[in-house]
């Protein structure tokens, strides 16, 4: 097994009233990017903060590039790029200075070079003199993220990063992330809008109440719910398809114009088998597919949905 | 690091020049230009003005000077650094900064130096106007050095303050509420300037101690109370050097305070046995102050030519409002307790009493009466019953804050603030404003405040005995405030478990 650069185990934070993160162990590899899901309350941003230490564990381990929270808080500082929800900025510095800032904090070499690629990445070159208090909440959040990219983190914490972005902005950080994914980082990232997600997640935690309800690689979740929509289209209609799929383990199937939806039940294996019976009974498939978004179905499957 | 290469300060530049300086160094630049204005116009015409000698008008002129110094520099300083880190930690920044690799010495020396430049700039300002205030007026050097350093230092000290009050206060203007509370706490004790610590700590005596001593300028008996160096235990110490002493060591427990909060937020700004220590070098030096009005022999022989007789019942009450502010600050917050119980497994009562308040109150009271001891420690025999009511008094305040305030957050949470200060009301005001409705001094003494205050300002009292039934009733109240305490407690012991 390869050696985590994010590794958690038993985290447990305590609220006043309530357990907000609550025995919580989960790994993140290099090159992979974690979803972190679940609905408001969860203990998602509480989990972040915990991570960087932003807030106080009661019980538990994080460890960020081999480096105990507890005690080498300082190495741990230097491996982690943290992004909160909202964007702290300095209003009355322009987009170049506030990078400066960080980029001196963290003693980042080649300063103004690296300024420039980040800004560049973010898509906010052209801003590089505009003052933070001039830029748009979306342009805050580029500028935040591109806060978080300068010291190139092996282990990246984005929390709800996609929430103020336009359209644009997000197919962006899309590529920025899976460009992240390619170079080694480990990305753990939270959102609520799971078809972002669903585009560069390549493992995903669900978290309900503090607890995690499952986590895994998104195949392995989707095995492990054992239950998917899919959707087929055929290009002639003669009623074998329907009767195939009739027979087979599915659910809710409902007929459609040279095609069909239903829910399938069994696992990858059993479903490659149903695609195999209806190609050698001659039904000329014209599309095969899962339906809405994987990770949307992993989600709405795993019940963690109480507090929506 | 260098401090011009640390982050935060050039930063806080930025946002101070981005801002604008211009307009308040020419502010302070007016105002140095005014008053220099004033000595040079006498200095041409003397016979239009009421000045003895030009001394009298530097002195005049550069009193006012540092007057405005003080202000920009210690008062707008104070607010500007502690504004400045309340808007931070609300914005998120304070935390993005603490996330970085910078040592936590740096973070805060950003923001201690960085913050208040534009203040800074100012004092420059005046500060060089003072120069040549004070060599115009023929008035020697020492004195222009020895106020700029007293002043630098007092601003330095109320920095490092208000660094700490900013990383504690949810409010941004919380930090002007608590120096505009402090200076008027000082007020009072201006009446008896050699006496009290506090004018060494706003260095109040050792500015006009400079004053007096740069020459006679015809108008300084009405300051005579100012002249002369304070004593503690009866060894002279020179007025600035007491200063700069007191600020330096109080700022070591502020300094590693605010260093510890910005390495681990959970930390508490004061740990118990700096807190000890804090309140022993206080109480030990607020002591030896006063110790040459009776050198250990109170109440029996006052050896002060002016009569103090009421300062140690003012100290006293000066010592029961510093110890409320450390058990405040000390008595942890239940949830704080719970999460350590939880990860220590030990759900037992005895894990509770050695880091609350209230033992603390106990070794606070053990100083203050050892501290007490040394103005009586030659006439004990015959005044160990003002001691006791004093001592009794002391430890049965101390015991029913920490108590009080620990029953209130337990029992009433977010409301435990309104609910401390009801009580407190209830029994310490309360019992004064109803001796005044009722015309019966007697109610007044009820009031917890009471027993050591009226015993040491009236030593020769024949009611002491009344006095030490009273503290005994306050302790009734321990009783009470202790089991329901102790009930709270357990509550919370069994929730964590």
């Amino acid at each position: 097994m390869s050696n985590p650069l994010l590794a958690i185990e038993h985290l447990r934070v305590d609220f006043p009233e309530v357990v907000a993160v609550n025995d919580l162990t989960l790994t993140v590899n290099a090159g992979d990017v974690c979803g972190l899901i679940g609905p408001n309350g969860a203990g998602k941003t509480t989990t972040m903060r915990a991570i960087s230490g932003l807030q106080e564990c009661t019980r538990g381990s994080v460890k960020v590039g081999g480096h105990e929270l507890a005690s080498e808080p300082d190495e741990l500082k230097r491996q982690l790029g943290f992004m909160p929800d909202f964007c702290p900025t300095y209003d009355q510095l322009t987009a170049s200075e506030f990078l400066d800032h960080f980029a001196r904090a963290y003693d980042v070499p080649n300063r103004a070079k690296r300024i420039d690629e980040c800004l560049e990445l973010t898509w906010l070159a052209e801003k590089t003199n505009s003052l933070c208090e001039e830029l748009s909440r979306g342009m805050k959040q580029r500028l935040v993220l591109a806060k978080t990219l300068l010291p190139d983190p092996k282990v990246l914490l984005l929390d709800e990063p996609a929430s103020g972005l336009d359209p644009l902005g997000r197919i962006e950080l899309r590529k920025i992330l899976l460009q992240l994914r390619e170079a080694g980082k480990a990305v753990l990232i939270s959102s609520h809008i799971l078809t972002e997600l669903s585009g560069f997640c390549n493992t995903a935690a669900i978290m309900e109440r503090g607890k995690l309800v499952t986590f895994g690689t998104i195949a392995e979740l989707g095995q492990k719910m054992g239950r998917r929509q899919m959707s087929v289209k055929w290009r002639t209609d003669d009623g074998k398809a329907l009767e195939i799929l009739r027979g087979a383990n599915v659910k809710n199937l409902e007929a459609r114009n040279l095609g069909a939806m239903f829910n399938f039940d069994g696992d990858t294996n059993a479903l490659d088998e149903l695609l195999k019976t209806l190609v050698t009974q001659n039904v000329r498939i014209s599309e095969w597919r899962g339906t809405g978004d994987d990770l949307e179905q992993i989600f709405l499957q795993s019940g963690a949905k109480e507090l929506m | 690091m260098k401090l011009s290469e640390n982050p935060i300060f050039i930063t806080q530049k930025r946002l101070t020049h981005r801002t604008g300086v211009l307009a308040p160094i020419l502010i302070a630049a007016l105002i140095g230009a005014s008053l220099l204005a004033g000595l040079i116009a006498y200095l041409a015409d003397p016979l239009n003005f009421s000045f003895h000698s030009p001394q009298e008008a530097g002195k005049t002129f550069y009193g006012f000077v540092i007057g405005v110094e003080i202000l920009v520099l210690v008062i707008g300083g104070f607010s500007k650094i502690s504004r400045t880190l309340a808007e931070e930690r609300k914005a998120g920044l304070w935390d993005s900064n603490c996330l970085t690799p910078l040592k936590p010495a740096q973070i805060v020396c950003g923001y201690w130096l960085g913050s208040p430049l534009r203040e800074f700039y100012m004092a420059a300002i005046l500060a060089g106007t003072g120069l040549v205030i004070v060599l115009l007026g023929r008035l020697p050097i020492s004195l222009w050095i020895g106020t700029q350093i007293l002043i630098c230092s007092t601003a330095l000290f109320f920095g490092l303050l208000a660094v700490l009050i900013g990383m504690t206060l949810q409010r941004a203007q919380g930090g002007i509420i608590f120096i505009v509370a402090f200076i008027l706490l000082q007020m009072p004790s201006l009446a008896m300037p050699k006496f009290i610590i506090t004018n060494f700590l706003l260095p109040t005596y050792g500015i006009f101690h400079l004053f007096l001593d740069s020459g006679n300028s015809g108008n300084d008996y009405s300051m005579h109370d100012w002249s002369g160096q304070p004593e503690i235990f009866g060894l002279p110490v020179y007025p600035v050097l007491l200063s700069l002493i007191l600020q330096f060591v109080i700022g070591i427990f502020l300094w590693r305070g605010a260093i510890r909060k910005t390495a681990n937020p959970f930390q508490p700004p004061l740990f118990r046995w700096e807190a000890v220590a804090l309140f022993a070098i206080f109480l030990a030096a607020q002591h030896g102050l006063i110790w040459e009005i009776w050198r250990g022999q109170f109440p029996t022989a006052n050896h002060y030519a002016n009569s103090e007789q009421e300062t140690l019942s003012i100290v006293h009450f000066g010592t029961i409002l510093f110890a409320i502010i450390i058990l405040a600050f000390i008595s942890p917050q239940p949830e704080t307790v719970r999460v350590k119980v939880m990860r220590s497994g030990n759900r037992s009562f005895g894990a509770i009493f050695p880091g609350s308040a209230v033992s603390l109150a106990l070794v606070l009271t053990a100083v203050a009466a050892l501290v007490l001891f040394t103005q009586y420690a030659r006439s004990f025999a015959d005044s160990w019953e003002i001691y006791l009511i004093a001592v009794g008094n002391l430890l049965s305040f101390f015991l029913i804050f920490s108590l009080l305030l620990e029953f209130c957050r337990l029992r009433f949470k977010r409301r435990a603030l309104g609910f401390v200060a009801l009580w407190l009301f209830v029994l310490c005001v309360l019992p004064f404003i109803l001796a005044g409705v009722f015309t019966n001094g007697a109610i007044g003494k009820l009031s917890l405040f009471s027993p050591g205050i009226v015993a040491l300002d009236d030593p020769n009292d024949e009611n002491l005995n009344n006095l030490l039934d009273i503290v005994a009733a306050h302790f009734g109240i321990v009783v009470l405030l202790f089991i329901s305490w102790q009930r709270q407690w357990k509550q919370l012991l069994a929730k964590a478990a």
